[in-house]
């Protein structure tokens, strides 16, 4: 009982983290059709940035800093670059972030160096708050958990409830509409894609810590995040809440399974006898194989329910 | 418009002539690949910064043959295999002779079967391989091969090293394995099975695991909660870089009190991603061949890392790369010229200056052999980490020593020699 | 008899001098490098059988260029090991090929409903399993050591033992003339036609009668097949293979050549194959920026030239048809923007030089070579000299840039009016 009790606490926090990188890609996909392909990238500036800002400052001027900076740099980018590719289509926008992907991991290393930098959980958020059948947590993973479920009302009501969530929706529905009605479609387009890169800055902000922040770690959690919104269903805020949790609670079960093919056939009271080559594969337990299973996810998905969880459209 | 494409083509392919001329040098060349870019460049990196160092030195004192100097030409594998490859195919081209690599088995696996190959098809034309760090047993016994020569000592001898001083504390009664998945942590899983059966019967293994390697896993809690559940006292793992910092980390994050006893955890990147707190919530024990805290580390190599500190700005992490230098300089000098045949038959058998009395190269697999200081991470040591004038605030402590002989162990290898 | 040859002279012509190559380029660095640029054109064309014929942008082409890669090595080894029975060499492609269309007929059939963004992501998602598995079945696949083979077995017919590295380069060649012909074909028949209608206008094909959806499983089916043929060369070149052939680097690596080459021509990846397998010998071991440069190439690329080179070029094809001198009245305008973004370009390089040296070596003087010429990286002289270049780069252009392109549309203007005085 203890075991899945923490076993899926471990998934949701895991789970929540995926959510406040996803969170703004699928923001920006579902507003502004733009795959932005360098999101991970975002993440990472902004846990670099808070490196720099919490070793002046601290980390609770970062915490409000960083996400500020990253936002103006997707701003910018959105300004100059994507806009100018906004007519070639949206492939070309994806293929655009494929390039500034590279970019921004080159630029992060042309300033800090290729080795890990020092970014450290706060002090005052260092100590363990409460313990679960022996395992304890740290004051400052409950309060990244806090953080992200704060995210989400935040989104959903902003999105749903208030005029400038309307106005954003229908900036992309009824581009020509909502301009004359007064207001600045491009400059809307330019809040949101900003908006997206903040929320990517401030997951950065909270998980660079624990994670380590270096020059790869957009490479390993870029490919997961998309991921997660295809199978919530594109541009659904609620789909990459609920995929994100299920997608972290899927690995961290997958991990503490030491349960394999063979063990299965041994349990039934058979007992194989196979060369040894076909024996590593049905010896393979869960755990090692839950690298894959996000991706095999997205597969079943595919196949499945093309539009995702909680998606409008086919993929 | 075909043929304008041609002449494109054509035009484009001619500037290629310009790589292709070769420079004669009075300079003894060792490629070294290693990763430069990518989530381990740091570890790379320092190595080759290392190695730039020890050549200097020699050269600076009169170099080789009579004033040949020795050259270190370092080429990027980003840690991925096949660039290891590629590489290897330019060090090949560019005409160098001697290799050295360290960091991943995996690197070290396919060198040595790619020379191996190299070696066979083109007699006369052999290229060494000084293999500095990667310790995957197979490489000196059933792998072994006579232009291969490993200068730290291979896993079963680490793990021989750890056993031996598990045994002396009679609180580890039971053990968690946990292990990258490649030639490196297999070989790892497999001595630590074997020699804690062997020398420490009381210990039980309560876990077993193979995680995949090199930074892919980023969430170590599902892990710790199995070790957790496990009742395990005491984790043996060889996981190195973000697998090491990341499993560390997780582990003193949920407050879980157990004894690491680590080969790497101790990479200078790995610390600092970790940070004193961490570092030193639980025990974190590693084996070397020396540490610069050590009460009998000599005055001579004190003042190497001195001269270390003053071109690096780097505390020194180990002496293996020192000791492969001079005594490639040494075999070098002997042989006479700097032919791999040559220069491979005067290495077998020789004996160096090491940290804790002599060093030595079995001639028989061509494995060094040398006395292995255990330590762990404190605060409480006289000289503290520096890595680019950050002062980590620690280091290592020694817990004991382990004599040469504990760990010798015997070897498959069966060796064809080419003539002298 | 030779008026039979005619139509094929432009290949006969290539084949005969990618034949001679080896004999003006003696050195082994060539010989690797020509080996290698051939298996990546293979690649890199087959590759635009979706990017740039059938209009599906993927992250996980080098799929089937990897699966081959293993089944190709496996494959030598069992003939090795006298487990499987001999089978020649120079048919190995045939296999690469075999194994691609396979896998690429099943992934294909899931991923091919949408095009676009969707179907890009989806593509990631399948090479990020692919490669995820590569680490775990680690039975077949070997996990990050990879597999090791050696080529040199079974018979060796005519002397040909493909021990040699030459040898190798002609059997690349020789796949390389066979596969980029085929595919050059493929785009004229009524099926690569399709594919281009799809590609533009998914809803008039479907219109017209013709199923969207499988005319690109088709194309990608067959594209698969190709890049399996030249992931099977890739094995035998190198005689290992890696989880990094089937990783998103080496889909990415092909897509950067296609986009930059141009994706719209057919000669487009062809040149990003060449020209980008060359930077990469030999930029990558002078620069640490490297991937800075290329990312900010594809990006730049994107933004200005979504054509790639080979877009550039046919840009000026209706003009040199027309009027030769036309063509040449544009050498200057063009001269003079090319040689004030170079200035510009020089400085930018430089900045980026020196902060990469600041970054990565905490030790010595900062001297610095760039562009053979020695700068102290800590001086502010050598950062005032290289911001100027870059300032009087972007004041150049500003001049520069109206020229050429005022230019451009004087002699387009001029085309248009004698076509339509035509």
């Amino acid at each position: 009982m203890d075991v899945i009790l923490f076993t899926v606490f471990n998934g949701l926090l895991y789970g929540m983290l995926l959510f406040m990188l996803s969170s703004g890609l699928t923001l920006i996909f579902g507003m502004m059709g733009v795959l932005n392909f360098a999101h991970a990238s975002f993440f990472m500036l902004g846990a670099y940035f808070a490196y720099q800002i919490s070793k002046y400052i601290g980390f609770v001027p970062a915490l409000f800093i960083a996400p500020l900076i990253v936002a103006v740099c997707g701003a910018m980018v959105e300004k100059y670059a994507l806009r100018r590719v906004h007519k070639f289509g949206h492939v070309a926008e994806l293929l655009f972030t494929f390039g500034l992907f590279y970019i921004i991991e080159e630029l992060v290393q042309m300033v800090w160096g290729k080795v890990p930098v020092g970014y450290h959980v706060p002090e005052f958020l260092d100590f363990t708050l409460f313990s679960m059948s022996g395992m304890g947590y740290q004051a400052y993973a409950m309060f990244t958990l806090l953080v992200s479920i704060a995210i989400f009302f935040a989104l959903f009501s902003v999105l749903t409830k208030t005029r400038a969530g309307l106005i954003i929706q229908a900036a992309l529905t009824h581009p020509e509409i909502v301009s004359s009605l007064g207001h600045n479609v491009p400059r809307v387009f330019m809040a949101v894609f900003g908006l997206g890169c903040a929320l990517a800055g401030l997951a950065g902000v909270l998980a660079g810590n624990t994670l380590g922040t270096e020059p790869s770690m957009a490479l390993s959690l870029g490919p997961i995040v998309f991921v997660v919104i295809v199978v919530g269903g594109l541009g659904s805020l609620k789909g990459a809440l609920v995929a994100s949790i299920l997608i972290g609670v899927l690995q961290t079960t997958a991990i503490s399974l030491d349960l394999s093919i063979n063990s299965l056939i041994e349990t039934l009271g058979f007992a194989v006898d196979l060369e040894s080559l076909w024996h590593i594969l049905i010896d393979l337990t869960i755990s090692q194989v839950a690298p894959i299973l996000p991706y095999l996810l997205l597969v079943v998905m595919l196949i499945v329910r093309p539009r995702g969880l909680f998606g409008n459209r086919d993929v | 418009m075909l043929t304008n494409f041609i002449k494109i083509l054509l035009l484009s392919i001619t500037l290629i002539s310009y790589a292709s001329i070769s420079k004669a040098e009075d300079t003894i060349k060792i490629a070294i690949i290693e990763p430069m870019s990518g989530p381990l460049a740091s570890v790379g990196l320092d190595l080759i910064e290392g190695l730039e160092f020890f050549a200097e030195r020699i050269n600076k004192a009169g170099g080789v043959l009579g004033g040949k100097h020795i050259e270190i030409v370092p080429y990027d594998n980003a840690m991925v295999a096949e660039k290891t490859i590629q590489q290897l195919r330019k060090v090949i081209d560019d005409d160098i002779r001697y290799v050295t690599q360290g960091v991943g088995s995996n690197h070290a696996l396919n060198i040595i079967k790619t020379l191996g190959k190299h070696n066979k098809r083109n007699p006369g034309k052999e290229i060494m391989f000084l293999n500095h760090s990667a310790v995957t047993t197979s490489f000196t016994n059933e792998l072994c091969n006579f232009y291969h020569f490993r200068f730290d000592a291979n896993v079963d001898m680490k793990v021989a090293a750890l056993v031996s001083q598990m045994t002396k504390d009679p609180s580890i009664k039971k053990v968690y394995l946990l292990n990258q998945n490649y030639a490196y942590g297999q070989s790892f899983q497999a001595a630590a099975r074997r020699l804690l059966a062997e020398r420490a019967p009381q210990i039980e293994i309560v876990g077993d695991e193979l995680i995949v390697p090199f930074g892919k896993i980023l969430d170590f809690n599902p892990y710790v909660s199995k070790i957790t559940s496990s009742g395990a006292d005491t984790v043996l793992t060889g996981n190195w870089g973000p697998d090491a910092a990341r499993l560390i980390k997780a582990t003193a994050n949920s407050q879980l009190k157990v004894n690491f006893y680590t080969i790497y955890a101790g990479i200078p990147a790995a610390m600092n991603s970790m940070g004193v707190k961490v570092s030193t919530f639980n025990p974190i024990v590693q084996v070397t061949e020396s540490h610069e805290n050590d009460p009998s580390h000599p005055d001579w190599l004190k003042e190497i890392d001195a001269e270390y500190m003053a071109y690096a700005n780097k505390s020194p992490y180990a002496d293996r790369q020192r000791f492969m230098m001079d005594m490639f300089a040494a075999a070098v000098n002997e042989a006479g010229t700097a032919d791999p045949t040559a220069v491979g038959w005067a290495l077998e058998g020789m004996t160096a200056k090491g940290a804790h009395g002599d060093v030595h190269m079995r001639a028989e697999d061509h494995q060094m052999h040398f006395d292995m200081v255990l330590s762990r991470i404190s605060t409480d040591v006289e000289k503290t980490f520096i890595y680019n004038n950050e002062d980590y605030g620690m280091a290592y402590a020694t817990d004991g020593w382990v004599n040469m002989a504990d760990i010798t162990l015997p070897t498959t290898c069966k060796m064809k020699r080419p003539k002298k | 008899m030779l008026n039979i040859l005619k139509p094929f002279s432009t290949w006969i012509i290539i084949a005969a001098i990618a034949a001679a190559l080896p004999l003006i380029f003696e050195s082994s660095f060539a010989l690797t490098l020509l080996s290698k640029m051939g298996v990546l054109i293979i690649f890199t064309v087959a590759y635009n059988m979706l990017l740039g014929q059938g209009g599906m942008l993927s992250f996980g082409h080098a799929i089937y260029f990897g699966l081959a890669g293993y089944a190709s090595i496996h494959i030598l080894n069992g003939i090795g090991e006298e487990t499987l029975p001999y089978f020649p060499t120079v048919l190995f492609p045939l296999i690469g090929a075999i194994v691609g269309l396979f896998f690429g007929s099943i992934v294909g059939y899931v991923s091919t409903r949408r095009a676009g963004t969707a179907f890009a992501m989806i593509s990631l998602g399948f090479c990020e399993m692919v490669t995820a598995m590569t680490l775990i079945f680690v039975i077949f696949f070997n996990g990050e050591d990879g597999i090791q083979t050696d080529r040199m077995v079974g018979p060796e017919p005519f002397g040909v033992s493909f021990g040699p590295q030459i040898e190798v380069y002609y059997l690349i060649l020789f796949w390389v003339l066979l596969t980029v012909a085929l595919m050059y074909i493929i785009t004229k028949t009524p099926f690569g036609r399709m594919s281009n209608a799809v590609r533009d206008n998914p809803e008039r094909a479907a219109f017209i009668g013709y199923s969207v959806r499988r005319v690109r499983w088709q194309a990608f089916a067959l594209s698969s097949m190709f890049a399996g043929a030249a992931g099977s060369l890739h094995a035998i070149n190198y005689e290992h293979i890696g989880f990094e052939s089937v990783s998103v680097v080496q889909s990415g690596a092909v897509l950067f050549m296609a986009f930059i080459g141009g994706a719209g021509h057919f000669l487009g990846p062809i040149i990003g194959a060449i020209g980008l397998t060359y930077l990469d010998s030999t930029l990558a071991d002078i620069t640490e920026a490297w991937l800075l440069y290329l990312g900010l190439t594809f990006s730049g690329i994107v933004m200005f030239a979504p054509g790639g080179l080979a877009g550039l070029i046919v840009m000026h094809g209706p003009i040199a048809r027309t009027n030769k001198n036309l063509l040449f009245s544009l050498i200057k305008p063009y001269l003079l923007a090319i040689g004030s973004v170079i200035t510009g370009l020089l400085g930018l390089i430089g900045i980026i030089e020196m902060l990469y040296f600041r970054s990565l070596i905490s030790k010595g003087e900062g001297e610095i070579i760039i562009f053979w010429t020695e700068f102290n990286a800590n001086g502010i002289l050598s950062w005032l000299i290289f911001i100027g270049l870059i300032l009087l780069g972007i004041f150049l252009s500003k001049r520069t840039f109206p020229v050429a392109k005022e230019s451009w549309d004087n002699a387009i203007s001029v085309v248009k009016t004698e076509i339509s005085n035509e």
